[in-house]
């Protein structure tokens, strides 16, 4: 890098909550034109760091220096003064306002009280084009773009702002992988231009593309700051466990039992169509497809919370028709949703009344429903999957993304399924409950369940799965065992390459 | 932030009980009339038929439904098919009555669980219609139960049943409608899932529960206990009439939220309901005993101050949710 002026500098910059010293004495300095990426496990403090450069917090300890200059961050609005924009993981877009509404929004151009139209398309097309989006009709209202597209306005939005440093916290978390291709190319013109950029990630694969240099944080505390040549990706994971990470993807016992839950010829029309396939006993079976291709449609409807037009469905030699998703859990056929927050468990309810929801109906007696029943099922889920804290009474809401994740998987184990439908079991988890959640999954297989592993994560599909179908455009076009499937092959056949499928 | 949560833990269970407490402390200084069996069993007695609209709203609410604007036209209607029957025979006349509450709760409960209509919106489009079809059908003519019949004697005579001896039957049917309240919401399957729906529809959906079966079960409770007490109230005013159960609605919610119920669904207690239907009887009846000099608080100035109470409550339950990052983060 030939410019190293430095565009952020912390000294010594410590936040404590009653109890708890979040972060500890943290220097940090983001040179101008570097993406520099922040990573640690959930809890390792890096969200409270990124607050403290937002302007969040007016009780932090330590000095800020933005462009050589002191600078006290007390209010957000200090924080846009000079001229850090974040870019939220929860997108902050109104919805029913237009594109240009949005990246405008607050200072729309404006001549005596009215918005002046041809100023707001001509300014709003300008940020777009800077992104990517120029295709895009300004007037389009947000709410009907994809979520690749809302995160790029996002980004246009925070850029309105002539932002020198942008923070940007798990951007590509709801993205697929050529959307994310699309997102590097801007982020790597706005390098170019001069910008510090800060970028929060957990997919290390992803921080080794794109960044610069990568700070580890854990425990508060920051481990170090390495430029991205010279560290490895497990390397990178140690640094943010604090220790060896002997195998990131845990050993199967690999048995094959005979064929358990059969699916011929199911249709979905516009979804998915004519797919079949068979999972044996203690087999996890991988679903390969870029977002859309219709995995998790085609995954909704094998449990009966989607309709299905034709085929059939089989589990054990029994032929299975589910009226609704209730009927599929009593039969064993579960899903396990990738949208936690939304979908998979109630944040507002405690650990135990999460972990024991789908199960209302085993611990009722004479219609009266007891959760004490389930108890010693609850204890040993929680010591299975090291919930912390093991508190019953915990309020879900108040875990890490990691341990809620967990409790969403304790819920379905719960039930104690024979087909288990995952989909993006890990996403948004850090690398510790990653592990611990792949040795689960591959204890419930290896118990003789049949497991259907639907991931973008490509490393855990392959390294998880015994075998892997690949979806393209609602078709399954194609299988691999686990000898023939690396990443690059499962991408390229989930592309749509055929070829990759025979190589 | 642990402090908070404790304390609004506290606030929902037991804090409509400290102003129980409180109120009734006030009364006693207010007026040594106040302190009596017969003032007492009084004030219940006029809201015991509201303490049976709450607790059927109570699961309206819990499932985060807001409430039922309808509650005014089912009572009416019930009350007017009930004497309507009567020549049919008394049971007859409460079957059918009820039977109206049934029939109301399943039209109500398949259009919002089922077709995903807005609560509000719908069970105020089904007082309209409910209220006209009284004035329609009725020509606006009120019905009297005929006192020349054994049947119609009885349905007279029901409101002021006395089991015992002494405990009016309202009060008797309160407290038993309360308890087995209390049981289904706390102690059934059907309460767990109407929790896990009230406290986050999604996941209940991709839970397995049948959502939208558990969401007509609590419009079918609500309206067959609005039913029992719209009976109730026709058998007190001795006319079946389309003004019977104005204003219970509004009442009934102000109850379950002074009980510690949010209207965000998931959370509050029976219990508690029944609170806050007891501090609703101790605010009238302490507000009927204020007099300074010439000042007496009058029914207007009544609905002003539960109006208020309502707002303060609403307020500050919200805002405690919000600082204690109890809203859904």
């Amino acid at each position: 890098m030939n410019d190293i002026g430095i565009a952020l500098e912390l000294k010594g910059v410590s936040k404590s909550y009653p109890g708890t010293l979040a972060v500890d004495r943290v220097d940090l300095a983001v040179r101008t034109g570097e993406v520099h990426a922040l990573i640690g496990e959930n809890g390792a403090g890096k969200s409270t760091l990124m607050k403290i450069i937002a302007g969040s917090f007016d009780d932090y300890t330590g000095e800020v220096f933005v462009g050589s200059k002191n600078i006290q961050l007390h209010t957000p609005a200090a924080a846009r003064a000079v001229g850090i924009a974040m870019i939220h993981q929860e997108l902050s877009l109104a919805a029913p306002l237009n594109i240009a509404e949005n990246i405008l929004a607050g200072r729309l151009p404006a001549r005596r009280g009215i918005v002046d139209r041809g100023l707001m398309l001509k300014d709003a097309r300008r940020w777009m084009g800077l992104v990517g989006l120029a295709n895009l009709d300004p007037l389009t209202a947000v709410e009907t773009i994809s979520p690749h597209e809302a995160q790029l306005v996002e980004i246009a939005k925070a850029l309105a702002n002539r932002p020198c440093i942008l923070v940007m916290d798990e951007p590509t978390s709801a993205l697929s992988r050529e959307e994310v291709q699309h997102l590097f190319t801007v982020i790597r013109r706005l390098r170019r231009d001069g910008l510090a950029i800060i970028y929060i990630s957990h997919h290390l694969p992803e921080i080794l593309e794109i960044a610069d240099r990568v700070t580890v944080m854990r425990d508060g505390r920051k481990v170090g700051t390495h430029s991205i040549p010279d560290v490895s990706e497990l390397q990178l994971a140690e640094m943010m466990i604090g220790g060896a990470v002997s195998d990131l993807y845990a050993k199967r016992r690999m048995q094959p039992f005979e064929e358990r839950f059969v699916v011929k010829g199911i249709t979905r029309y516009g979804f998915f169509h004519d797919v079949s396939f068979s999972i044996r006993a203690g087999e996890i079976l991988g679903l390969a497809g870029l977002s859309g291709s219709g995995r998790s449609e085609l995954a909704r409807s094998l449990c009966g919370i989607d309709p299905m037009d034709k085929g059939s469905i089989a589990l054990s030699g029994k032929p299975l028709r589910f009226r609704n998703y209730g009927h599929a859990v009593s039969e064993g056929v579960v899903y396990v949703p990738e949208d936690r927050k939304a979908q998979g468990i109630a944040l507002r309810l405690s650990v135990r009344e999460n972990a024991l929801s789908a199960i209302i109906p085993r611990h009722s007696l004479h219609g009266i429903y007891s959760a004490a029943r389930g108890s010693n099922l609850l204890q040993g889920l929680l010591r299975q999957l090291e919930i912390v804290p093991p508190d019953p009474k915990r309020i879900a809401g108040t875990l890490s993304g990691g341990n809620q994740q967990k409790v969403l998987l304790a819920k379905w184990f719960a039930t104690q399924p024979e087909v288990l439908v995952l989909d993006e079991p890990t996403r948004g988890v850090d690398v510790g409950a990653k592990v611990l959640i792949h040795k689960a999954i591959a204890e419930i297989a290896d118990s003789g369940k049949c497991v259907l592993l639907i991931s973008s994560d490509l490393p855990e599909l392959v390294g998880l799965s015994d075998r892997i179908i690949v979806m393209c455009k609602g078709h399954v076009i194609g299988e691999m065992d686990k000898a023939r499937a690396t990443e690059t092959s499962v991408l390229l056949a989930a592309n749509g390459e055929r070829g990759a499928l025979s190589a | 932030m642990k402090g908070k949560e404790r304390l609004h833990g506290i606030l929902n269970t037991l804090g409509v009980y400290v102003l129980v407490l409180a109120l009734f402390a006030v009364g006693c200084l207010l007026s040594q009339e106040f302190f009596t069996e017969k003032n007492l069993l009084n004030t219940l007695g006029a809201v015991a038929l509201l303490g049976i609209v709450a607790v059927g709203v109570a699961f309206v609410t819990y499932s985060q439904h807001y409430l039922d604007l309808s509650i005014p036209g089912i009572m009416a209607l019930s009350g007017i098919i009930a004497v309507s029957a009567l020549p049919y025979g008394f049971m007859a006349s409460l079957t059918a009555g009820i039977a109206v509450g049934v029939t109301i709760g399943l039209v109500n409960g398949l259009v919002v669980g089922y077709l995903r209509l807005n609560p509000i919106i719908w069970t105020l489009a089904m007082m309209s219609v409910l209220s006209g079809v009284i004035r329609k059908v009725y020509a606006g003519r009120q019905v009297y139960p005929d006192e020349a019949t054994a049947a119609g004697r009885a349905f007279l005579d029901l409101y002021h049943t006395e089991i015992f001896g002494w405990l009016p039957l309202p009060i008797a049917l309160l407290a038993f409608i309360a308890a087995a309240g209390t049981v289904i919401m706390w102690k059934s399957g059907f309460g767990a899932r109407l929790k896990l729906t009230g406290s986050s529809y999604e996941v209940a959906r991709m839970t397995g529960v049948h959502v939208p079966r558990t969401v007509m079960t609590a419009f079918v409770i609500c309206s067959v206990s609005s039913s029992i007490a719209g009976i109730l109230l026709t058998s007190f005013n001795r006319v079946g009439a389309q003004y019977i159960g104005k204003g219970y609605d509004f009442d009934a919610i102000t109850a379950v939220v002074i009980g510690g119920m949010t209207l965000t669904g998931g959370r509050g207690s029976v219990p508690g309901v029944v609170g806050g239907v007891i501090v609703i009887a101790l605010l009238n009846n302490i507000m009927s005993l204020v007099k300074i000099g010439d000042f007496t608080i009058g029914s207007f100035e009544k609905t002003i101050i539960q109006g208020a109470i309502f707002i303060l409550v609403v307020g500050i339950n919200s805002y405690v949710q919000r600082t204690s990052g109890l809203d859904d983060a």
